[in-house]
């Protein structure tokens, strides 16, 4: 029944006095896992203590670092709820260069999941040929904000920097060039069979069971749920822009890939959109040292879903309490549900198709299999090569694709 | 009247000890504040009549002798409601809202290991966020706790 | 033997191997890694490749500011790497703990559980910067 040659542990003799502290728990039977537990709390750094030990300008730098990929969706959101608390008015450019960072950061963080997804799956050169591309929108941020991640472009009551007339059109001119590589990914993920089988019907949560589990994001978007904060909760600019909230019906991991990239083209659409009606004026105004006692939520519609902030101020110039919420949180609960009844060697794109933004490396994998008593530890690299290993042997070999050129 | 009044309105009719107690901050945002013996019927209401479908996140709050509580819930038409609701911080006990929301047990935890809440009807599980070697009477987000100066251990150079 | 030794040398010179760690951060330094071993940085074309399993590595690459839950998987990973081998610490959290330092989960900066050789600054350290970083280390190794 099953193979105990498929649970190799690469790292030497294994230690038994010493515990590891295994990110995921799986039972399985034969090949078919039953259940899965899963354990967080590794990137757990105290920041919500921090914050209430720093003034509200230090915390902005600080909530900036929660995520790398996501850094202008959690210093928006905080940024959002302190101007709610102290009452202040945000002129309407500094709102419109928020969205645009904030697209462009959209973008960025897709393209860079459509690399993992493709590396998951045995098809490396997809990884470089998104990663190849996301660095031409890491220039632009570059450009816009002076650094490639963490930008530190907002402050409370607005922005730290403008852009200029040439800015925009650098930034425009990169849009296209993103464009036309997009369409490419798009065909690349409808016409590939290869890519289509392999994604198909892996990680499914029907729509019940997103609304159940609260499912945010592309993931609940998959699953045919339209909630989008950008349409829902409009924020910064989104109320005054025109754009299409993606959703597809398939809910599995094939979905995700799909709403995803059709989210590209939607944010290219928004970016241009921002630049040609970029209102004049200043950039930020004045807040106050003291934020007024008063508290607020922020919701941001993060690449992964929503993000939701809490603040709470009490007339001193530190928060009282801030609360983050990260949209991976949200997703994690549904993963039990995807991986339910599905094979070992679907986890690891069914756990990145959520685009999870727990530290990507080094996730442990206890494996239980209830047939025969036999507990293991792999390691996430071990799983990978393992999944990719299976899925070759059903006839699904993206070593051997063609690789088409572009441009 | 706006979408939030309407919400204001239903809950001040049916739970009238709220009245004056419900506040419309802006647009989408609604805060209550109710007792603790209050809170379960007022959610299963809220999820019932006013279509809210989703719990955001719960948020703990260390107000001194109490333990402030507010649950987050988003719904049609994105607007979030936030019910507070506190317990004596002597004996933190409240159930838990597993049953109506699978979600909320991840931030169950987070406030039983943070802040030193008991909730009732949690599955024994992992602990989330903290260590297993952390001991269970500390808790860091409480106002009391203050991060200990741990001496630097030494600087190894190669 | 001399020249034995002079062989391995020149090869792990010539073809470090490395392993990644993320000790619990913020993922930016993670992503700039391994963004300089993609086309536009290419770190492969130094010879550098990365390996999953620490007996094979000669260069532990390291980002974040250690967690208490992280601390002891880095000192086993670090102990099961065989000599010679060097530690990088990429970006200003895996150096001194950045942003981070005072927080009561975090040790602040990974000297202060591994020995390090090299440190890499910035928040994020860019590709570039990783690249001279680690091109700086395996000079120093040649001397």
């Amino acid at each position: 029944m099953s193979e105990p040659e498929q649970f190799k542990i690469p790292f030497g003799p294994q230690h038994p006095a010493l515990k590891e502290p295994e990110s995921f728990s799986i039972a399985l039977r034969g090949e078919k896992i039953l259940g899965v537990d899963i354990r967080l709390g590794y990137n757990h750094r105290g920041i919500e203590k921090a914050c209430e030990e720093r003034t509200f300008i230090q915390d902005i730098y600080l909530i900036e670092r929660i995520c790398g990929i996501c850094s202008h969706v959690h210093s928006t959101a905080y940024v959002q709820g302190v101007e709610e608390i102290a009452g202040l008015e945000v002129p309407k450019r500094a709102l419109y260069i928020r969205s645009l960072i904030g697209e462009l950061e959209r973008i960025h963080s897709h393209l860079l999941w459509l690399g993992v997804a493709g590396h998951e799956i045995g098809f490396d050169t997809l990884l470089m040929y998104s990663w190849r591309d996301r660095e031409v929108v890491m220039d632009i941020l570059t450009l816009l904000t002076g650094n490639r991640v963490n930008y530190g472009i907002n402050t409370i009551g607005g922005v730290r920097r403008d852009i200029t007339p040439e800015m925009a059109k650098e930034v425009l001119t990169s849009v296209d060039k993103l464009e036309e590589r997009t369409k490419y990914y798009i065909e690349v993920a409808t016409q590939e069979t290869t890519i289509i089988n392999r994604l198909s019907g892996v990680g499914m949560l029907s729509k019940e069971d997103a609304l159940r589990l609260g499912a945010v994001g592309p993931t609940g978007r998959a699953s045919d749920i339209p909630r989008d904060i950008r349409k829902d909760d409009p924020y910064a600019a989104y109320a005054e822009l025109d754009f299409n909230v993606c959703t597809d019906k398939r809910c599995d991991v094939y979905g995700r890939t799909v709403v995803r990239l059709l989210e590209l083209m939607e944010s290219y659409k928004i970016i241009r959109q921002i630049l040609a009606n970029l209102p004049e004026g200043a950039i930020s105004v004045r807040a106050p040292r003291r934020i007024p006692a008063g508290e607020a939520v922020s919701r941001y519609e993060a690449p992964r879903g929503e993000c939701m902030h809490y603040i709470k101020a009490n007339g001193t110039d530190k928060p009282e309490r801030v609360k983050v919420r990260a949209p991976t949180l949200a997703n994690v609960q549904s993963v039990k549900q995807m991986l339910k009844d599905r094979y070992l060697a679907d986890m690891p794109i069914v756990v990145a198709a959520i685009d999870p933004c727990f530290s990507c490396t080094d996730r442990m994998i206890e494996v239980n299999n209830l047939d025969n008593g036999e507990s293991k530890v792999l390691d996430w690299e071990s799983l990978h090569n393992y999944s990719i290993d299976w899925y070759k042997k059903q006839g699904i070999d993206f070593s051997r694709m063609k690789k088409r050129e572009i441009a | 009247m706006t979408a939030e009044e309407t919400v204001q309105q239903e809950l001040e009719k049916k739970f009238p000890a709220l009245a004056g107690k419900v506040r419309v901050q802006r647009a989408r945002r609604i805060f209550v504040d109710v007792e603790y013996q209050d809170f379960r019927p007022l959610l299963e209401f809220a999820i019932g009549l006013l279509k809210f479908p989703y719990l955001c996140v719960i948020t703990g709050l260390d107000e001194g002798d109490q333990l402030g509580i507010i649950y987050h819930m988003s719904g049609e038409s994105g607007i979030i409601l936030s019910i507070k609701t506190r317990v004596p911080m002597s004996d933190p006990k409240v159930k838990t809202v597993t049953d109506l929301f699978p979600s909320a047990e991840i931030y169950e935890r987070e406030m039983v290991d943070l802040l030193g809440a008991k909730v009732e009807g949690l599955q024994a599980a992992f602990r989330y966020p903290l260590t297993d070697d952390w001991p269970t009477d500390q808790f860091p987000l409480r106002k009391s706790w203050k991060t200990p100066d741990v001496p630097k251990g030494e600087i190894k150079h190669v | 033997m001399k020249i034995l030794n002079k062989l391995v040398n020149w090869a792990r010179i010539k073809s470090p191997w490395i392993l990644h760690f993320n000790t619990g951060a913020c993922n930016a330094c993670d992503i700039e890694i391994v963004a300089a071993l993609t086309p536009l940085y290419d770190l492969e074309r130094f010879g550098v490749q990365l390996k999953a399993t620490p007996r094979h590595a000669d260069i532990l690459v390291c980002s974040g500011p250690v967690t208490r839950q992280i601390e002891d998987r880095l000192v086993r990973i670090y102990e099961q790497m065989a000599e010679p081998k060097f530690v990088v610490a990429v970006g200003t959290c895996a150096c001194s703990g950045g942003v981070f330092q005072g927080c009561y989960n975090v040790r602040g900066g990974i000297n202060q559980s591994i020995p390090v050789s090299a440190y890499i600054p910035g928040c994020p350290a860019s590709p570039k910067a990783i690249i001279d970083g680690v091109v700086k280390l395996l000079k120093s190794l040649e001397e």
